[in-house]
């Protein structure tokens, strides 16, 4: 199946099932593009999600097919010329990149339809970002990686910077690309550096030339090596890199938020595991002790930071630094075991993150502005089932037991015991409870009556109109009774007056039967029953990612 | 040892699946989500004493063993068994949730109240139960988010800073208990090749004497803050002060002994060899919790507060109890948990009762109530004397066994330790004078005497209170085996390769029927 | 007589130290645009000149990757730029079109 002579420019073989659930996406987004721009007036959003949707779906399916064939033959099988590898860790990736998108597609479509926002982009661009994560999962060669990289990040600036109306969307989509082109061009100079080192790109033939050859030009290797991790820390928002995180996530659309922070995280991960556990194996004792510093840092600065954020989406964004730091905790433990926990890891949080941004998009209401904690006052009171889907994604990010988001810690952590980094696994389990308490404060806000309300069922007499005090939201919402999308189910006519007393009397929310779209909730739904169904019975997840590490 | 029916499973999902129930239910009809945790607690009480019938008395082993293959890919696995040490705290904790819930007031029909009540009785209880490290650490995490849902949701007025102090506490000290499993774990893997959290097997792993004490410190930093143990306490006054009656009656009551249980069954199981060396130290902090305790509750001007700080006290000496390593010590420690679980769930009760009928914990807005209500006043008069330790009623048997036991051994930790017995009664019988003899005042009289409702719920415990008084030989009996096993597994490892330091450790000795007194 | 290739590289290490200096301390967009494409051409001029050192092709097919990845980087970095240019001018139209409303 592969064949590429080493001497010539002979066409390799394109083994073209290996490479199907990316081809699935980008063929995915090519037809939403091409149904955009066929169509003068625009499809209902509805049928670009739906097909969106449906796409994730077979890229899922393409994903489980490729898993069973792995795992029937039980060895990695490479192709187009060694520059892929379709192996258990490839393919466990795989089929979370089409679950994210699937799950994305039904919150996103909630969103764009409350925002009036036509056309197929929003959906196209995530096909091809979580394509471009899949082929970073199954890269076997840096260029590989770094194509991989970029065609998952671009479409993340572009999705950043999507919601034309806030000029913090652009600005977000600015600084995410500024930042992130810095990172790819130090990325690729560290390529450019191991390339010189060891004559060759691709992971295993440098894996074997480390096995076998005592370098010559150690430094020269090193500091390829050490580029490499830093245009890796970079993506996956580790501290020091880490300073884009905050102003990115607060800026963009609250869905693109959710979509790429588990994306990129699944992408710069999947990368960052296969190279360092693979290829640089043999340096292990120069990386091991700066990932536990940059370990420590990360899980430090997003614990602490995240305790001063007045703004959820902003808190959110330190969070995710600090589970950033539990996932390097796996790596840093440069064990098999490290390996499966850090997957593990990957996949609850992609999860979770999914689901909290969805909650948030719902929240934010329509303009997505509202996401001051205080927005979130009394939100289990008036909308009890959305405020316990977000309570228990809340708590199983802060590791509350029989949720998935303790398991990954626990996993994590028993990898760094493994591999004696006591400190390091106390520090983290430190910083968990730390982070915990911001957690709780967004708990301990929504299950709080309402400031100045003495009944909460008053809220749902709002007509649906979007009342957040003295936000400019409010005018924004003013006319409430054009529902563009469909997405306000027969708003009435006062509902205006409605958003004033709104404004006079506190924050409020839009009840659940007027505002929230049933696809954002179906999400919602899926990603706090996958918590807490694996969290109680974790069986399933524990032995697929089990034998994914196997089968590296 | 497996009979039939699986008790202990049963046990834990019971309440569990209530709570389910009480989730998926409709709201509306309040009567009806009373009804189902009534039902629910109800039944887990009557399975809990059917185990406790099943119980063989004469055997020190883990009884009604069950086993289940969980995260077989961590060596995790369901594994749940009784002994004569946690029988009694499973009893106990079976015992209190209704009458917790009874004593709830209003509230005790909100659909989540009761929901949160039943989940958290199926993590103590889980906990209890566990022979799996990892099983009892995640209900052991499992027990605080229902406790920090019922403070913030039904608490007094710093239910928010009461609740994330207690939260953060002892989420924190945690960290270090899961990190401590682990480590262990993964030195027993090292050792045998087999990865297990089965706390029967991991006894057998062989810990050098630096190992040991890091790994003892690990478990009983979490221990420590979660009993509260001396200067690990700080956030448990609040945390009693603003929780409503229910979760009042449950932190101090049962969570409280999740710590000393921890104690006792996985630092003495698990490191003996350390607990010998660092026994002095636990019990230096024991004895000062129990006089610390006894002075500032002295100078509480708040019910509640003083009941807290007295807590602190009892727990001291449930402390001191546990590290005299002796045979007669262990017992009371264990029945003392017991007893105190009984008498400071009644005392919270029996203040939210005047709390209700009055609208203050403060002492000062108390005077004469002896008067209006006197057989409320009795019962508070019983059950104070009863935590004071006046023979003929339960608090005396714990605390006498663990002075006597201890005296063998640490003679003056016990002369200290009676000193505190001393400061308790003092500072108990003034609070006492203060709150019920004396003229009353205009608000006390419309003060009302003890409904037949709130009889229903105190009438077991005070009726507990004086059987465990009058009567402990069925429940020592039961104990005992276990704590001799205990103790001998102690002496066994302890002085397998080290010379015992200071004074040999005392044999357990004394007879099967404590009752001797 | 052929320049030594420590020559190429250690201009190549300048150029991308100038990048990444001139990125992090000038605060114009498109200058910061320029920057990142020093760096990668940086990168560019190393692959080429292991490639030659190596006598191997690979790190030449690297370049047109990445000449290619860099158009495209540069194809959205403007797009957004553009976007953003255009939104604050809308936005002050708009203003304008409320006062007089």
């Amino acid at each position: 199946m592969i064949l590429a002579s080493a001497t010539g420019f002979a066409v390799p073989h394109i083994d073209y099932t290996a490479i199907l659930p990316e081809l699935i996406l980008i063929g995915g987004s090519l037809v939403l593009l091409a149904a955009g721009a066929l169509n003068v007036r625009h499809l209902p959003t509805r049928v670009y999600s739906l097909l969106s949707g449906a796409t994730g779906v077979a890229a899922l399916i393409a994903g489980i097919v490729l898993w069973q064939k792995v795992h029937g033959g039980g060895h990695p099988l490479t192709a187009v010329a060694h520059s892929l590898v379709i192996d258990g860790f490839s393919t466990a990736f795989v089929i979370l990149s089409a679950c994210i998108i699937i799950v994305s597609s039904a919150i996103a479509d909630g969103y764009l339809r409350r925002e009036g926002i036509a056309g197929p982009e929003f959906h196209a661009l995530a096909l091809l970002g979580a394509s471009g994560a899949m082929l970073m999962a199954a890269a076997n060669d840096f260029i590989v990686i770094f194509l991989g990289l970029e065609i998952m990040s671009i479409p993340l600036y572009v999705l950043a910077a999507l919601d034309q109306r806030r000029a913090e969307s652009g600005e977000a989509g600015m600084k995410y690309f500024v930042l992130g082109a810095f990172s790819s061009a130090i990325f690729v100079y560290g390529i450019a550096l191991t390339y010189g080192a060891t004559g060759s790109t691709n992971l295993a033939q440098i894996a074997g030339y480390l096995a076998t050859n005592v370098s010559t030009s150690n430094g020269l290797l090193l500091a390829g090596a050490g580029l490499l991790l830093v245009g890796f820390l970079f993506k996956v928002a580790a501290v020091p890199f880490h300073m884009w995180t905050p102003d990115v996530y607060q800026g963009a659309p609250t869905p693109a938020t959710g979509f790429m922070a588990a994306i990129a995280k699944v992408g710069g991960f999947a990368a960052l595991l296969r190279v360092f556990f693979s290829s640089f194996h043999s340096l292990e004792a120069s990386w091991q002790p700066i990932l536990w510093v940059v370990a420590v840092l990360t899980l430090v600065t997003g614990a602490v930071l995240g305790l001063v954020q007045r703004d959820v989406k902003r808190m959110l964004a330190y969070s995710s630094i600090n589970h950033a730091g539990f996932i390097l905790l796996g790596l840093q433990a440069a064990s098999r075991e490290g390996m499966s926990a850090s997957l593990y890891y990957v996949f609850v949080y992609a999860f979770l993150v999914l689901g909290s941004f969805a909650v948030i998009t719902v929240v934010g209401g329509r303009g997505d502005t509202s996401h001051a904690i205080e927005s979130y006052r009394g939100l289990a009171r008036r909308q009890p089932l959305l405020g316990f889907g977000f309570a228990v994604l809340l708590l199983a990010q802060a590791g509350a037991p029989f949720t998935t988001g303790f398991l990954g810690k626990l996993y994590v952590v028993e990898a760094a015991v493994r591999s004696h980094s006591y400190a390091l696994a106390v520090i983290a389990m430190l910083t968990g409870a730390v982070a915990a308490a911001f957690y709780l404060r967004v708990v301990f806000v929504m299950y709080s009556l309402p400031a100045g309300e003495a009944a909460p069922a008053m809220a749902l007499a709002d007509g649906g109109a979007l009342a957040t005090g003295t936000e400019p939201a409010a005018a924004v919402a003013a006319p409430a009774g054009e529902s563009r999308g469909g997405v306000l189910v027969a708003a009435p006519p006062e509902a205006p007056a409605g958003a004033a007393t709104g404004a006079g009397g506190g924050l409020r929310l839009r009840a659940a039967s007027l505002g929230i779209a049933p696809s954002t909730l179906a999400g919602i739904a899926v990603t706090v029953l996958f918590t807490l169904a694996l969290g109680i019975w974790p069986a399933p997840l524990f032995s697929f990612v089990h034998a994914a590490g196997l089968l590296f | 040892m497996n009979t039939g029916f699986p008790y202990l499973t049963v046990l834990v999902l019971l309440p569990a699946g209530a709570a389910l129930l009480t989730a998926v239910l409709p709201s509306r009809s309040r009567a009806l989500m009373r009804a189902v945790g009534w039902a629910g607690s109800l039944a887990t009480l009557g399975v809990a004493v059917a185990a406790t019938v099943a119980f063989s008395s004469g055997d020190g082993n883990f009884q009604m063993v069950t086993v289940h293959p969980w995260i077989s890919a961590l060596g995790i696995s369901w594994a749940l068994g009784v002994d004569g040490i946690s029988l009694f705290l499973v009893l106990m904790t079976a015992v209190l949730f209704p009458v917790a819930m009874g004593g709830s007031g209003r509230h005790g029909g909100d659909k989540s109240f009761v929901a949160w009540m039943l989940l958290l009785e199926a993590g103590c209880l889980g906990s209890f139960l566990s022979l799996d490290l990892l099983v009892f650490f995640l209900f052991f995490e499992l027990t605080l988010v229902p406790v920090y849902f019922l403070i913030t949701g039904w608490g007094y007025e710093r239910r928010g800073y009461a609740a994330t102090k207690f939260f953060l506490y002892t989420l924190g000290a945690s960290a270090f208990l899961l990190v401590g499993i682990l480590s262990l774990v993964g030195l027993h893997a090292q050792q045998t090749g087999v990865t297990t959290f089965d706390v029967r097997q991991l006894a057998s792993t062989h810990l050098t004497g630096t190992e040991g004490v890091l790994l003892f410190l690990a478990f009983t930093a979490a221990f420590a803050v979660k009993a509260p143990i001396f200067p690990f306490h700080t956030w448990s006054p609040d945390a009693y002060r603003e929780s409503p009656a229910a979760g009042a009656v449950v932190l101090a009551g049962v969570m409280a002994k999740l710590g000393t249980y921890g104690i006792i069954r996985f630092d003495l199981e698990l490191f003996p060899r350390a607990v010998v060396t660092l026994a002095p130290v636990l019990l230096t902090l024991g004895v000062i919790g129990i006089i610390y305790g006894g002075i500032v509750a002295a100078v509480q001007r708040d019910l509640k507060r003083l009941v807290a700080y007295s807590s602190l006290a009892h727990l001291g000496f449930i402390v001191v109890g546990a590290f005299a390593l002796t045979g007669p010590a262990l017992s009371g420690a264990v029945l003392q948990m017991v007893n105190h679980g009984i008498y400071t769930a009644a005392l919270f009760l029996l203040i939210a009762m005047i709390y209700r009928r009055l609208g203050s914990f403060s002492t000062k807005d108390l005077t004469g109530l002896q008067r209006k209500a006197p057989v409320l006043a009795g019962i508070f008069t019983l059950t104070m004397l009863a935590s004071i330790g006046v023979p003929g009623l339960n608090g005396f048997v714990g605390e006498f066994l663990i002075l006597s036991g201890t005296f063998l051994t640490h003679r003056w930790w016990a002369v200290a330790a009676t000193a505190g017995v001393i400061v308790a009664a003092i500072y108990l019988l003034w609070a006492y004078q203060q709150v019920f003899h004396g003229t009353p005042t205009e608000k006390e009289e419309s003060f009302t005497e003890i409904t037949w409702r709130e009889g229903l719920y105190m009438a077991p415990l005070v009726g507990i209170i004086v059987f465990l008084g009058v009567f402990p030989g069925p429940v020592l009996n039961r104990i005992t085996p276990s704590v001799d096993r205990l103790v001998t597994h102690v002496e066994h490892v302890a002085h397998a390769n080290i010379p015992a330091p200071g004074q040999p450790v005392v044999a357990a000795s004394h007879s099967a029927n404590g009752g001797n007194k | 007589m052929s320049v030594p290739a420590d020559f190429y590289l250690t201009l190549s290490a300048v150029m991308f130290t100038i990048g990444a200096v001139g990125l992090l301390v000038r605060r114009n967009v498109l200058v910061m645009f320029m920057c990142v494409e020093l760096m990668l051409n940086a990168a560019n001029l190393a692959f080429i000149t292991f490639a030659r050192e190596l006598n191997d092709v690979g790190g030449q097919i690297a370049v047109f990757f990445v000449l290619v990845v860099a158009a495209a980087e540069v194809v959205v970095g403007l797009g957004i730029i553009v976007a953003i240019f255009r939104r604050r001018v809308g936005a002050t139209a708009d203003d304008v079109h409320v006062l007089k409303g």
